[in-house]
Formats: C-alpha cells, structure tokens, sequence
C-alpha cells in the first residue's frame, strides 16, 4: 500500500514567530509536526462524525501561527476548532485565516510565554462513518436468544488515526485502531437469554393471502423480543441495521434461518424480526355474515361476522394475533368512504374476550389465540373463531 | 508585486483628457494613504472610501482610475477633495470607450501643491458572514455561546491595512454591483471580455499563483503581528442597522477569508423544550434549546446576524459531542434564540386514535329545505337523507421519557372545519385553527395527553376554526 511521505492531516507550526511556513520567501524554513497525542472519534451523532484530536505544540512568546493542513481527507473547512488546553485564559486564538485553496487554515495563537500547549482540535469528518448489524441466535424452543450487537466503522475519509477512542452514542467507550480503507466489525453489545416470542400474525390488510381463491391468509413469522430491562435490553434504543438469525440445533451448532432489517427500536418497544411465512399454521378467513339495519332515514348499521378456521399443524401450541383493520373490512363488504369507521365489538363473537388492548386502535381490532398442538394421531386440530363486529352510523 | 488592481494615476504633461491621448505619457502613482472598507452582508456591496495625496498644478490636471479585473462599479466612483476644496474644482469625468475599467477626471487647480483627494466606489466580492460555536455542559443547563465574523475577498483587489466595517441590516439595491461592474459602462462584448479575464486571473495556477498567494499570506499573517490580544469589536446601532467596527486594520488579500471573535457568552442559560409543531418543524416532536439575546444570558451586546450555529455537548468524558449545524436568522437584543436539535431517541411521540364515534345527526327531506333531528324529536322518514352530523376522534399523544430529568413538551396542531377540542388538558389557541397545549413529562415516565376532537360536517358546520372546551 502506497503510503504518503506527508501525513494528510497535519499540525503545522512555523518555529519562529512571523515565519509563515507556506512562505516562499523565507529560504531556510523550520516547521514543528506536533503528532497527535490523543484522538477522539464521537460516533454519537445519526449525520455526521466529529473527530477530536489532541497535540501538544511548542509555542513562542508572542504570536503564533499554527497551520492545520489536510490534503484528500474530507474534512468540513468551516467546522475545525481549535481549544487550547493549557491555559487557556491566556493562550487565545486571535484570528483564523483561509486561504483560497481548500485544505488549510491558518490560527494566530497569542502566547505571553514560551513553552509548550496541549491543544484540542476537532472537526467534522466525511466518509467516516458507522453502520449496524445484529446477530441473533434463538435457543432451540425458540422462548429465548442471544443478541450481539456490532458496530460497523468505515474509513473511507483517507485518513488513519492509530489508537482511537470511540463512542457510538450508547455503551461504552472502546479504543481501536482504523486504518485508511479499512471497515472494523467491532462488538457493541451482547445481551444473552432475552426473552423472545415467536409470533404468528393473521392480517389480510397487511400481509394479504397466501391463496386468494382459499381465502387462506399469509402467515408470516417473526421474532419478538421487547426493548425493556426486564428483558435483559433496555438500556437504549436500538439501531437500524441488518440482523442475521441463527437457531440452535440442539446439537451444538446453529443454523442460519433468515435476515431482517431490524427496525430502530426505542426502549420499552418491541422489535420484530421476520422470519418468513409459516406453512404450518393455515387460517381461513370468510365473512360468515353481513346484515344491515336500517336506524333512522337512510342511515344504517351492519352487522358483520368474520369467521377464521384455524389448523395448527405444529407439535407444539403457538400464539396466534390476529388483527382487522376496520377500514379495510368496511371496504370489502360495502366499498370504502372518506368517513372513519364507527364500530364495536358484539359480545357473542368467539374473538370478544379475546381482544388486546394495547394493540387496539380506533382502526385495528386485535386478539391474541392460543392454538393447540396437532393431535397425537398427527391431526391438526381445527378451531374456529367468530368475530363480531357491528359498524354503526353508515349511510 | 501585483499585476492588477486598482491605480490612479496624475497624467503629466497632458493638456486635455484621452481624445488627445498621446503614444508616450509620463504617469505617477500616488499610493493609498487610507483605506475604510464598510462591507453589507445583505447584498454583495461594499463601500470603498480610499484617500490619496495627490500634488496639483494650477490650471488644467487630468487623473486617470482605472480598476482593472476587479468587480467595481464604475457608476459609482465619486471624487472629492478632503483639503483645499475651495481651490480645487472637478469639472468633468470622462468614461473611455475603448477603455473598460477606467476614468479621467479633469481637475482645476488653482494651488500648486498637494491635496488630500477620497475616492469612493462600490464594490462587490467583498462580503461577511457569521457563524457561532456554542458548547452546552452536560448537564444542559448553561452553553458557552460565541459569535464570530468571516470576513471573504473575492474582488479582485487587496486593500491593505484597511479600516473594516461591518453593517447588518437590509438595505435596498435597484442593481446588483456585480452586474453593475460587468456591465459598467461598456458595450456587452467588453463585459464578456472582461469576465473572461476575471476568470483567467480565477484560474491562474501552478507557480504562478502560488507565488502571489505565498506573497498575500506573508502580507496577512504579519499584518498582525504586532497585535497580541484578540481585536475588539465595536458594536454601534445605527437607525435601521447595526455596525461592527473592527479595532486597527485589516489586510484582506484577494481570494482570502479570515475570521475574528465577536463576542462571547460564558455562562449563558439555557432551557428545553420538546415541541411538535408541523408546520414549522416537520411530524415529529423535535428538541429545542432556547436561549435568550440579553445581558441577563450574557448576551445582548449585539443583534445576532444571519449565521450558521454549530452545537456541540460537553459528552462529560473530556471530548464533546456534535448536536446539529443549522441557519439561525437574525436575532434582535432581547429575542429568544430557538435551536432546533431534531428528533431525540430518549423521548418517543406517538399519536393514536383510540376511538371514532358520530352523532347529532340531522336530515333532509327531499322538495323541502328543511333539515329535522331526531334529537329534537323530529320524525324522521325512511327517504330522509344525512345532511349534517358530528364526528368524534379520541385521540393520545403518547410521550415516553427515557431522559433523567424532566422534560416539557408542547403540542401544536392545525385542523381545518368547524372543530370543537374537549380536554382535561389546559389548551390554549395559537390562531383560529391552532389549539396547543403543554405538559411536564417526569424522568423515566409515560404521558398520554387526551383530547377529543368533534368535527361538526355538512349542515352542522356554522363556523371554520376551533373551539376550546374543558372537559373529559
């Protein structure tokens, strides 16, 4: 690897005061390279990163100039500040010059004394930046998981800063080398037995059919495991990013069933990670009964049951949501409206005592069911439920 | 050294201005004596104000100014004379036109001697602009806040140890100087030539201008060598504006832009707020810091010109934390200074519609323009149609707090029709159609923030805003 003789970003001090080192006039030149003494790279912020760096430069008495010089680093000119550690009610900057050409400022440091001064330079950085992936391995009953969360870095802002510290925002801070090019997989976190909830979802609105002419919904699968610390994760919220999911096999090794997009995920939320389509859970869905009530002039209510036959083909019980956007059914029975949906749940339908308050809304009705295992003469049991839903004040 | 620019030059020799311009002249060049450089930052414009010592002749004394590849107007070139006005007479200026960028005057003399002369121009390329750097504790409580000045020349022309002042406000400009100095006084083909040799000199590379940039940064960094302590800047209001004057002089190459400290506020305090506001700040409840413009924040010397503020955080580990960049328009002493710091992980807003309901239904009988309800008791027939109803949304702002301190939030929104907003919450009415209201979420808790809207549709709507109501 071809590596520069000059390093990309540099401290530049001319060593006598009034000597500007850029100068063509001063024949016999004497620059100072103060290297850095600290680097500091705060990853915390969604847009942008800023890179703090620390050098301790030899100053004279009287006033300075300090050159900060880049060449191919994408450094935003206007962002670079200069703080001066040692004694900074004394040592001041008077003024930033800039030339013409990108890739340089100029700071007149006044010093009353000869000596030398740790300064802190910082300043906002392209092409250094951080992405996030996620590794998931579920214990072989699927009830729990390991995550490990790693950060991604990625240098492309041709620069290496040696032994960095780095922060993301959340954990701990963590020292590391990056080099120019260079991407580093590093571990942010790793939390162990989260709980997790395979979840089987029936919702035609959202997720349609898997066989229209059966009226069969698609059933798709996911992983749930709620960002709380009771849970074991809580801490912060969770970063987008690409999550791989492993599942043991119960004979010591793990096998990879699928990737998501883990969503961001604030804490106290629930993050779900797709698994797929379940072939072993079928749901039929049929509108068992449609009936409309003349109220007062043309204004009507109708009486609407919605029937789902539900097989489990599994060995084991699962947790089945389902959930019915009423728009979406009104639509389907009657056409849609611009008005919102009126409705309420009628007592004697299977799914009325059944309902999940905290993932009802004005629009969804949402019920969580328990089916039971397939039989021991490996027959599906099927269950049938009945939701009854009355939707007033239509015309 | 320098290959353009501006030069005034008294013509010896000359009897009478360029219509007898001869194949040899005999010129000299009085240097600039002074300087004064008072730069607008709301239009591209700068006052130029020079003085020169020049030694007349009585009778007849042409001079020629010539300004050449800079962005001057030539309209606006004035002469006057500081001494011996009485005795010195401007009788005519002369625009060559085979000549761009350059003037005669004829001057009438009736002293043989020297007299101070000022000449005044408008240029353009010479502009300023702010910026701040604030840096909260890690607390949030307090920010350093400092405001700086960048002071950029792209004119054409360096003017040495020159006095500089800065005016904020609007000022109104039929013409922009720039087109002004392209066009000049010249035909279309002689302003094209001119931008082309604008843009050669833009271009010069290589040797060469390294060689004059080399030059220019030796001139600018001893320019201020003998200055050892940061440069005041006065701050004095004006009518309509404001005008900072930076202390000694400045020298300003072409091409250059340097940057000095206006002023400083070490301790200066700071709330937030939590505000969701769509038309201002997009659907989501964004982070404000909310600071004030007066000396009781350690501010308030001076208005706050348009600028870009930079915030960081003191990230309580010896570093800092970058929080946004983002324009701040100009802010009066004594005015809130907003900053908006986006969305914030640590506080979740959702909305959710919980229920939607209708009533106060009234209906129209077909042939007749009479509208009956049947919670006035009227009758109501099997044809009669809807014609007005309310429609009722329970609506939840759900505020998670995962911060360690308390946070304030306030919700503004707009509804369009004729809407009634019931709630236990205390609403108030930003306009006609605007209810807002606010609420202290504690560390570490969940708010839901209830209200229900009643749109009153067809025959029911009277009225176009909003209406407050207490109630559940």
């Amino acid at each position: 690897m071809h590596r520069p003789s000059f390093p990309r970003v540099a401290c530049l001090l001319a060593g006598l005061v009034g000597v500007n080192p850029f100068s063509s006039h001063a024949a016999v030149k004497l620059i100072t390279l103060p290297p850095r003494e600290r680097v500091e790279i705060q990853l915390d912020n969604p847009n942008v990163t800023l890179v703090e760096e620390e050098r301790i430069v030899p100053l004279a008495a009287g006033v300075n100039d300090v050159v900060f010089a880049w060449s191919n680093a994408n450094i935003d000119r206007d962002s670079v500040q200069f703080r001066c550690l040692t004694d900074p009610e004394q040592i001041r900057v008077l003024s930033v010059s800039y030339p013409p050409e990108g890739g340089t400022l100029t700071w007149q440091v006044y010093s009353p004394n000869a000596g030398s001064a740790r300064v802190r330079i910082s300043y906002l950085m392209g092409q250094l930046d951080k992405s996030f992936m996620y590794r998931a391995v579920a214990a072989s009953d699927e009830r729990s998981l390991t995550l490990w969360q790693y950060i991604l870095l990625h240098n492309q802002a041709n620069e290496e800063f040696g032994v960095a510290g780095m922060w993301a925002g959340f954990g701990e801070r963590f020292e590391r080398p990056i080099g120019i090019a260079e991407t580093r997989q590093l571990l942010a976190a790793k939390f162990e037995n989260v709980p997790i909830r395979k979840m089987y979802t029936a919702n035609l609105a959202e997720f349609g059919y898997l066989d229209a002419g059966k009226q069969q919904l698609r059933i798709p699968m996911h992983h749930v495991l709620l960002n709380d610390e009771a849970n074991g994760l809580g801490k912060f919220a969770l970063m987008f990013g690409k999550a791989r999911i492993f599942q043991d096999d119960g004979r010591g090794t793990v096998a990879f069933i699928g990737e998501d997009w883990a969503s961001f995920t604030p804490r106290d939320d629930e993050l779900k990670l797709y698994l797929g389509v379940a072939k072993d859970v079928v749901v039929v869905r049929t509108i068992e009964r449609r009936e409309q009530t003349r109220v007062l002039g043309h204004l009507h209510d109708i009486d609407v049951i919605v029937k789902y036959e539900i097989e489990n083909f599994k060995d084991q019980a699962v947790d089945l949501d389902i959930v019915e956007s009423m728009r979406a059914l009104r639509a389907e029975i009657r056409g849609d409206s611009p008005r919102d949906v009126e409705w309420e749940l009628v007592a004697d339908g299977t799914l009325t005592s059944a309902v999940n308050k905290d993932e009802s809304t004005a629009d969804l009705a949402a019920f969580r069911v328990t089916l039971p295992a397939r039989g021991a003469d490996d027959k599906a049991i099927k269950v049938a439920h009945t939701l009854h839903v009355r939707i007033r004040n239509e015309w | 050294m320098k290959k353009y620019g501006i030069c005034m030059l008294p013509l010896l020799g000359l009897a009478a201005v360029p219509s007898s311009a001869r194949n040899v002249d005999l010129s000299t060049i009085p240097p600039r004596e002074g300087v004064q450089l008072t730069i607008y930052n709301s239009e591209d414009l700068t006052l130029v104000r020079e003085t020169r010592t020049i030694t007349f002749k009585r009778g007849l004394n042409p001079l020629q100014f010539s300004w050449a590849n800079t962005l001057i107007d030539p309209s606006s070139v004035e002469l006057r004379f500081v001494t011996q006005p009485d005795r010195l007479e401007l009788l005519d200026t002369t625009f060559p036109h085979d000549k761009p960028q350059m003037l005669y005057w004829s001057v009438h003399s009736e002293i043989d001697g020297d007299a101070q002369i000022e000449v005044t121009y408008f240029t353009s390329g010479i502009t300023w602009s702010a910026d701040y750097v604030c840096i909260s504790d890690t607390a949030e409580d307090t920010m350093s806040f400092e405001g700086f000045v960048r002071i950029t020349n792209q004119s054409g022309e360096e003017y040495a140890d020159a006095q500089v002042r800065l005016v904020v406000g609007t000022i109104n400009l039929v013409e922009k100087v720039r087109d002004l100095a392209a066009r000049g006084l010249v035909s279309r083909d002689e302003a094209d030539d001119f931008e082309r040799a604008r843009g050669r000199v833009s271009r010069l590379g290589g040797e060469a201008k390294r060689e004059m940039l080399n030059e220019i940064q030796l001139g600018f960094a001893q320019a201020d060598r003998v200055q050892s302590s940061e440069k005041a800047i006065i701050k004095e209001g004006l009518s309509e504006y404001f005008i900072f004057s930076v202390e000694g002089s400045e020298t300003v190459p072409q091409g250059w832009s340097k940057r000095i400290r206006l002023f400083q506020g070490k301790d200066v305090p700071l709330r937030i707020q939590y505000r969701f506001r769509p038309q201002e700040y997009g659907e989501q409840l964004v982070r404000m810091f909310l600071l004030r413009n007066d000396s009781a924040s350690d501010l308030g010397t001076t208005p706050l010109p348009d600028g870009v503020v930079r915030l960081y955080r003191d990230n309580g580990r010896d570093g800092l934390s970058f929080v946004v960049q983002q324009p701040v328009k100009y802010v009066p002493v004594g005015q809130e200074i907003e900053l908006n710091l986006g969305g914030d992980p640590e506080v979740i807003h959702e909305r959710v519609c919980l229920r939607t309901w209708r009533d106060n239904f009234w209906f129209h009988r077909n042939g007749a323009n009479v509208y009956y309800s049947p919670d006035q008791g009227h009758r109501i027939e099997i044809h009669d149609v809807v014609a007005g109803w309310d429609e009722h949304h329970l609506w939840s702002e759900r505020i998670r707090n995962y911060r360690t301190k308390p946070v304030d939030v306030e919700i503004r929104r707009s509804f369009d029709g004729h809407v009634l907003l019931r709630s236990e919450l205390e609403a108030t009415l930003h306009d006609f159609r605007s209810p807002q209201f606010t609420a202290q979420i504690a560390a570490g808790e969940k708010g839901e923030l209830e209200y229900e809207l009643v749109v009153k549709n067809g025959y029911n709507q009277k009225q176009s805003n909003v209406t407050l109501e207490p109630g559940k």
